[in-house]
């Protein structure tokens, strides 16, 4: 199995945004940055030759990250 | 303790896959099982049976329709369950999604001012390039890349941005909760009556050769993925407008006033 070089620099970014979600205290900070993954697994798609997907992706992570935002106001922000 | 096994079940799966690096075959590796049976099928035979030069589209909307259907209605249902789930209603009127500490400055007509999204600009410009481009997609999706999903959340977004830049103006497209869950609804329909025609034509469901209208055999399969896609894209943004309708009408959040 070969990975590009390309493909191998997003996969990286791809896990320290994960770990940033994880160990991160506010929840705001974890739902942008979960905007971001989505941003970045949309570059992931592009070079694995899926444009469908990728622009689905694009679109499904704005709309989510909306909903994420607006259902973090009924909740405490940050985490005990 | 919990960080602990958070980092030992991280470590694992970051194992795993390069434990079994051999067995996964490489992208596009021709000798890979899918590569040998199915995509050499369709590569071969997916432009002259469908006459769609989006292999993709063909895949989706015209081999394995059926999967498609049940995937809309599986979208129907989520909006429907977020609708079971968020069942308490607090009982608060004119509902802002500015927080609080924006909504003080006003303007001389008691509209709020909002410091971060310039309004103009997201209505004017914005909103319908969103809605050209969706539409775009929906009946360019056959050719280019694109789609019904890819449409109706597009006109989705287009309706999130009005609620969410202007909420008190009385709006001139509202989609109330109970229409958009029964439009949610009509997307399936549309889908479901498309194969229905099909079958009255003397054909299998979803067989769109068979479409009972006099013309060609390359505009009937245009007709039927158009139609299908049409339903999709109903089907996914009214689903999402009934989800973000749940949201606002049914969750307390902590700056409200009662």
């Amino acid at each position: 199995m070969q990975i590009l070089l390309v493909e191998a620099v997003l996969l990286l970014i791809l896990i320290g945004i994960t770990l940033s979600i994880i160990f991160g205290k506010d929840l705001m900070t974890a739902v942008i940055t979960y905007c971001g993954f989505s941003f970045i697994t949309m570059f992931l798609y592009i070079v694995m030759g899926a444009p469908d997907v990728a622009f689905t992706e694009a679109v499904i992570g704005v709309i989510s990250t909306i909903y994420f935002i607006m259902m973090l106001r009924s909740i405490d922000r940050r985490c005990k | 303790m919990k960080k602990k096994l958070t980092v030992l079940a991280i470590a694992l799966i970051l194992t795993l896959p390069f434990t079994f690096l051999d067995i996964l075959p490489s992208i596009g590796d021709v000798n890979s099982a899918p590569n040998k049976h199915v995509s050499a099928y369709y590569i071969e035979n997916a432009i002259s049976e469908c006459n769609s030069p989006n292999m993709v589209t063909a895949v989706i909307v015209d081999y394995r329709a059926f999967d498609t259907l049940l995937e809309t209605t599986v979208m129907f249902l989520a909006g429907a369950v977020v609708l079971l789930v968020l069942a308490r209603k607090p009982s608060i009127k004119n509902r802002i999604v500015i927080p609080k500490s924006k909504r003080m400055h006003k303007d001389k007509s008691g509209n709020p001012i909002y410091k971060t999204v310039n309004k103009d600009v997201m209505i004017t410009v914005i909103q319908p390039l969103i809605l050209v481009y969706a539409v775009y997609v929906l009946f360019h999706g056959e050719v280019s890349l694109g789609g019904g999903f890819q449409a109706g959340a597009l006109i989705a977004m287009a309706y999130i941005l009005d609620v969410l830049v202007i909420p008190d103006k009385k709006s001139v497209f509202v989609l109330p909760k109970k229409n958009s869950v029964a439009l949610a609804g009509l997307g399936p329909f549309i889908y479901t009556l498309t194969g229905i025609i099909c079958l009255i034509g003397g054909g299998m469901f979803l067989e769109y050769a068979k479409l009972p209208f006099p013309v060609h055999t390359a505009e009937l399969h245009s007709i039927g993925i158009l139609a299908v896609e049409v339903g999709v894209t109903i089907g996914v943004a009214a689903t999402i407008i009934t989800i973000l309708n749940a949201i606002m009408e049914r969750v307390t959040f902590d700056d409200d006033n009662y």
